[in-house]
């Protein structure tokens, strides 16, 4: 009797501290279900927010191809309905259809038929660089673009155009749309003689179709065009969202159960988002580094490296630290350029390969240089070898290597004229030695690949084949 | 006899009434939690697969941007292996190639010999890369301007390229690069551009003739764009038959 009620009691105090055991395990496990949810929501919304950049980088893309040929009823399209444009100094043009007629006034094109432009009319307006930010919420977002045109009409004009986009877009129900353009003409310059040949503005420098079509509103902050210098606000002022991602992070050890393993499914797709997330940062990067170079920004480009980073550029030598890093810079020029100064360096063709833990990154790219001297112009090409770091989820150069192709005369041009690389400065001496021995054009050689061939994934070896 | 008999039931039933319960509950609330393990799962396969469209937009436009670099330093071999065995190339007005050993013939036997030749730039910049990963996800195209800085002058070339992923590796399957523009250095685009290029020109000889007859500037020819308007999602009209004619507009 006794004993039996004891052993019942006992089954059922076991039965109890089971079940109560089972209620710990279920409280740890709904802490771990609670907290992996909470990890999807973050995936979700990073994927949705880099998923965004690209899109606004098709945008812009889109634009440039429209233009092109003379689509500028679809280029207009890629506005919201009240979408505004501001031409310059022209003025700011409202709505879509004074947009189109803004862009078919400009690049030759047609109101009244459809697209196309007539026969002699070159409007390639290469859309590049674009440093893209997305706001937290997801429903606006802001770019810089540069611009360079091939313009002209045959046998009358040849024209390089030269300038600098501030987009605004939205999020319209999953539809992102440009909501205002700012397009800070830098130059028109002619073919013959160039940029270098330009001279300073007098009075108005309104465009010949904003007096025949008037824009809807005025230009909010009248600028002058190049050859002053003249810097269009930066929409990532301020932020460094544009060049973050995920900070390094190590995944722990999770348990072998049902749940551990969707942990660590998380870890995985979390690992490849973080990588791909860093590869739009990287761009951002390089792509301000441009544009603080272009206006001789040079300590704003220098706190671009890491704290131990190195720079350097053609035979010019090692620089090591951001300080020594801004005073080399400064090799080009004093802090904001002068009256007459160009120091256009494009930044295009990127190879970015991040690595497998999302801690460091190397990239190939490509700048082609325009400069302008004491009313000379210059043309320069070369391949950028770079390595970065994600430091703490921010991305930044460890190390900058620009590898000159060549530097050519500008009236003359590169092949007639090329011009040798300079050595080492005396009066800013580098830290180091040039890492590489190499001669410009008229020499070739072949700038060493970070990478392997990414199709057959061999190596490419440096020497010639 | 029977008191006990009946308190032994009485606790039995407790007994068993709470082994049940615990029973049920642990087995509604495992079913509960494989069904939400079972959502949290699809949830982030979901998520992986937007994320691979993600890394597939980097990887193809990795393979068009190597593409140039080759072309910069006349690397044939290298450049010939970024194509699929079966990949077709066509360039300007010169016909269609056939194959992997016909694209390096196309570069080897009509651009030159292999690597750099002092004094000779064909710098072939890859410009404004507008990839598309296709529903499939192992299809894809792009649109991308090579831009050319050569010692002969300048070039304005379009690219809309296919992309097949085979065993997880994207790899060109139609290069096509219809010219836009060239010109020589000393005036420019002003007049002196270059027409085109025609399969009777020189070798090697194409296995198929140019699929678009056209005419680069001054003339006007537009690529058919691979996507639909972004915003509007309207596929591209056709260009104005009248377009790159002199009275087009007027």
């Amino acid at each position: 009797m006794a004993l039996t009620s004891k052993a019942a009691r006992s089954a059922l105090s076991l039965i109890l501290g089971l079940a109560l055991c089972a209620h710990a395990f279920a409280t740890d496990d709904a802490a771990r279900l609670a907290a992996l949810k909470s990890r999807i929501k973050a995936i979700a919304a990073e994927t949705t927010y880099v998923e965004a950049i690209t899109r606004i980088q098709r945008l812009g893309r889109a634009f440039g191809y429209y233009t092109d040929k003379g689509y500028f009823g679809e280029a207009a399209d890629l506005f919201t309905d009240d979408g505004t444009f501001q031409w310059g100094v022209d003025g700011v043009y409202k709505g879509k259809a004074h947009i189109r007629e803004l862009l078919t006034r400009h690049g030759g094109g047609s109101l009244k038929e459809g697209p196309g432009l007539p026969f002699g009319r070159l409007n390639l307006r290469m859309q590049l660089q674009p440093v893209v930010t997305v706001a937290a919420d997801g429903s606006s977002a802001h770019a810089r673009w540069r611009e360079w045109g091939l313009l002209g009409e045959y046998k009358k004009s040849a024209t390089w155009g030269d300038a600098i986009i501030e987009d605004d877009y939205v999020n319209d129900n999953g539809v992102w749309k440009i909501s205002a353009r700012r397009y800070y003409l830098n130059f028109e310059a002619p073919y013959q003689g160039g940029w270098a040949s330009l001279k300073p503005v007098a009075g108005s420098w309104q465009s010949a179709v904003a007096r025949d079509f008037p824009a809807d509103a005025p230009t909010p902050a009248p600028y002058q065009p190049f050859p002053a210098v003249f810097v269009p606000a930066y929409d990532y002022a301020g932020t460094l969202r544009a060049i973050q991602s995920r900070a390094p992070f190590d995944a722990p050890k999770r348990p072998a159960d049902a749940l551990g393993r969707l942990e660590t499914l998380a870890d995985v797709k979390e690992l490849q988002l973080a990588r791909a997330h860093s590869v739009r940062a990287i761009e951002n990067l390089q792509a301000m580094y441009g544009y603080y170079i272009d206006k001789g920004q040079w300590q704003k480009a220098a706190t671009l490296f890491s704290r131990d980073g190195t720079y350097e550029f053609g035979q010019s030598g090692v620089y090591v630290g951001n300080a020594h890093i801004e005073r080399a810079l400064s090799l080009m020029g004093p802090p904001g350029l002068e009256q007459g100064q160009l120091n256009n360096y494009v930044m295009v063709q990127p190879i970015i390969n991040v690595s497998d833990d999302n801690r460091t990154a190397k990239a190939r790219w490509r700048s082609d240089v325009q400069l302008a001297r004491g009313g000379k112009g210059r043309w320069g090409g070369g391949v950028y070898e770079n390595e970065y770091v994600n430091d703490k989820g921010t991305w930044k150069f460890s190390a900058l290597h620009y590898y000159v192709t060549f530097w050519g005369d500008y009236d003359q041009g590169w092949a007639a004229k090329p011009y040798p690389m300079d050595p080492p400065s005396t009066t800013i001496p580098p830290d180091r030695p040039p890492t590489v021995v190499y001669q410009s054009f008229p020499k070739l050689q072949v700038v060493p690949y970070h990478y392997n061939n990414p199709v057959s994934g061999k190596p490419i070896p440096a020497e010639h084949e | 006899m029977l008191k006990p008999s009946r308190r032994i039931p009485g606790s039995l039933k407790r007994l068993m009434l709470a082994i049940a319960l615990v029973a049920f509950a642990a087995s509604a609330a495992r079913a509960q939690e494989a069904a939400e393990l079972k959502g949290i799962e699809q949830q982030l396969n979901g998520l992986g697969d937007r994320i691979q469209r993600l890394q597939d937009l980097t990887e193809i436009e990795i393979v068009q941007d190597a593409y140039g670099y080759f072309v910069d330093k006349a690397q044939w071999h290298y450049l010939a292996d970024l194509f699929a065995d079966d990949a077709t190339l066509e360039i300007g007005g010169k016909g269609v190639f056939l194959g992997r050993a016909r694209v390096f013939e196309y570069m080897h036997v009509g651009l030159g010999p292999i690597g750099p030749r002092d004094g000779s730039l064909i710098d072939h910049q890859q410009f404004q890369c507008l990839p598309t990963i296709n529903a499939d996800g192992v299809t894809a195209q792009i649109r991308c301007i090579a831009f050319v800085m050569s010692s002969g002058g300048w070039g304005h070339n379009y690219y809309e390229d296919r992309f097949v992923k085979i065993n997880g590796v994207w790899q060109f399957q139609k290069l096509r690069g219809p010219f836009n523009m060239y010109s020589g250095y000393k005036v420019g685009w002003l007049d002196n551009t270059i027409l085109n290029t025609y399969p009777e020109k020189w070798p090697p000889w194409p296995d198929l003739p140019p699929t678009v007859i056209y005419l680069t500037y001054p003339n006007y020819y537009v690529e058919p764009f691979h996507y639909p308007n972004p915003v509007t999602g309207k596929p591209m009209p056709p260009p104005s038959p009248r377009a790159g004619g002199e009275a087009f507009g007027r």
